[in-house]
């Protein structure tokens, strides 16, 4: 196994979890965690540990938001009619970036308490957001409302219930862990959409 | 205000995963009280559901499709992994991490970046896909409040020290982000992820 270094994953192993965003190329040499390097560490907490896989998801998210260009925000892969293939009702990017922002609010809102925006009426968010501008900036403060719940996180509160808006109750930590995992899956169709416009993911590109 | 949240498939499935038969009535299940290693494993659980029959969907004979060769006008699909690739970067990954967790050696050389070269066929790599949502249920078992943010060794060989938390978990948001992917590489061989399709 000594030659098994994933792509991103290796270099932020102690940062949670890195974006692969699609690359053949293994990483040329492993960099050092930061916290590898510092001395002395402090000892892990749980909301520290869960906030660096937000931190990652956050930063890869956004780049690959802020990465499709304002005219292709409402692309979706239907419009190039592949041969063969099945596309029907899929998002548009605009979409998933939205719908992700508001599974964002769903889960984290549960864990804060605070309400969730009025303007939320489903799944894909406000549909008074149309530009690319108010979209990205909605999911700004969606990540920031999730470092909101995740600092509430100990190991003594992580198994106690929330009660989501739907009434149902979900433990603490899953609510405040499980939207990092959901908007990774969909950052990888959004890594596709962003491919089929000729856009490199910025997580993928070579580091200079 | 009418709600209707419906982050289906994947976020209906795990609310049920881990909340269980309450997470509709509201009113708590005499079940037993969630613990870390029960939280988890639902996780991997959820992912393992959507991941493995995504794999499984794509037939044999496109099993090593990329997306370059669609020739897609104005796209950059350069040097990306072929979906067989997909699968095994993921299962050798899950080997990696979990296997830090749980304390167990991978069961073979996990080669490079894209798994064992030596597993070529549909079968052979989703055998070892498999096998290894097997070990990350090990993992999420050795799981508990004492032992979570204990560090381990870093898997790939690295100075860091990653906690068992970040490496259970990891795992499983890693596995999302090539799950997203997958679910495009079989859109467009014209199938309907598993996943997606309409509940009977």
């Amino acid at each position: 196994m000594k030659h098994l270094r994933m792509f991103c994953i290796v270099a932020l192993l102690s940062l949670a979890v890195g974006l692969s965003a699609q690359t053949a190329a293994p990483a040329a040499k492993p960099t050092p965690a930061p916290q590898a390097m510092a001395s002395p560490k402090p000892a892990p907490t749980l909301s520290g540990a869960i906030d660096m896989q937000l931190n990652m998801l956050e930063k890869g998210f956004v780049d690959a938001a802020e990465a499709m260009p304002e005219d292709k925000y409402n692309f979706s892969p239907e419009s190039l009619k592949i041969p063969g293939a099945d596309y029907a009702t899929v998002r548009t990017f605009a979409a998933e970036v939205k719908h992700v922002a508001t599974a964002n609010y769903f889960f984290w809102s549960s864990v804060t308490g605070d309400p969730m925006p009025a303007s939320i009426k489903g799944p894909n968010g406000p549909e008074e957001l149309k530009t690319k501008a108010e979209i990205v900036k909605f999911l700004k403060d969606s990540f920031a409302l999730g470092h909101k719940a995740i600092g509430t996180l100990t190991t003594q509160n992580a198994t106690e219930m929330v009660i989501n808006v739907r009434g149902q109750q979900q433990t603490r930590i899953f609510a405040a862990s499980f939207p990092v995992a959901h908007a990774f899956d969909h950052y990888g169709q959004m890594v596709e959409y962003l491919r089929m416009n000729g856009v490199v993911p910025p997580a993928s590109r070579q580091q200079n | 205000m009418k709600l209707i949240f419906r982050f289906l498939p994947l976020a209906a499935l795990l609310i049920f995963a881990v909340s269980g038969a309450f997470a509709q009535s509201g009113t708590p299940a005499p079940a037993s009280a969630p613990t870390f290693s029960t939280v988890i494993d639902r996780q991997i659980s959820s992912l393992e559901r959507e991941f493995v029959s995504a794999a499984e969907a794509m037939p044999d004979d496109k099993f090593n499709f990329a997306p370059a060769t669609l020739n897609i006008k104005g796209s950059e699909y350069k040097g990306v992994k072929t979906f067989a690739l997909e699968v095994r970067h993921v299962a050798a990954t899950n080997f990696a991490m979990w296997g830090a967790v749980a304390g167990e050696k991978p069961p073979m050389d996990l080669g490079g970046d894209d798994g064992p070269e030596s597993l070529k066929t549909k079968a052979e790599i989703v055998k070892f896909l498999k096998d290894s949502f097997a070990l990350g249920h090990r993992a999420a078992k050795s799981l508990t409040a004492e032992n979570v943010l204990g560090t381990v060794p870093s898997p790939f060989g690295d100075s860091s020290t990653p906690t068992r938390l970040n490496l259970a978990t990891g795992a499983t948001a890693h596995a999302f982000d090539h799950y997203g992917q997958m679910v495009e590489y079989l859109r467009m061989n014209g199938i309907i992820p598993p996943a997606s399709r309409p509940q009977k």
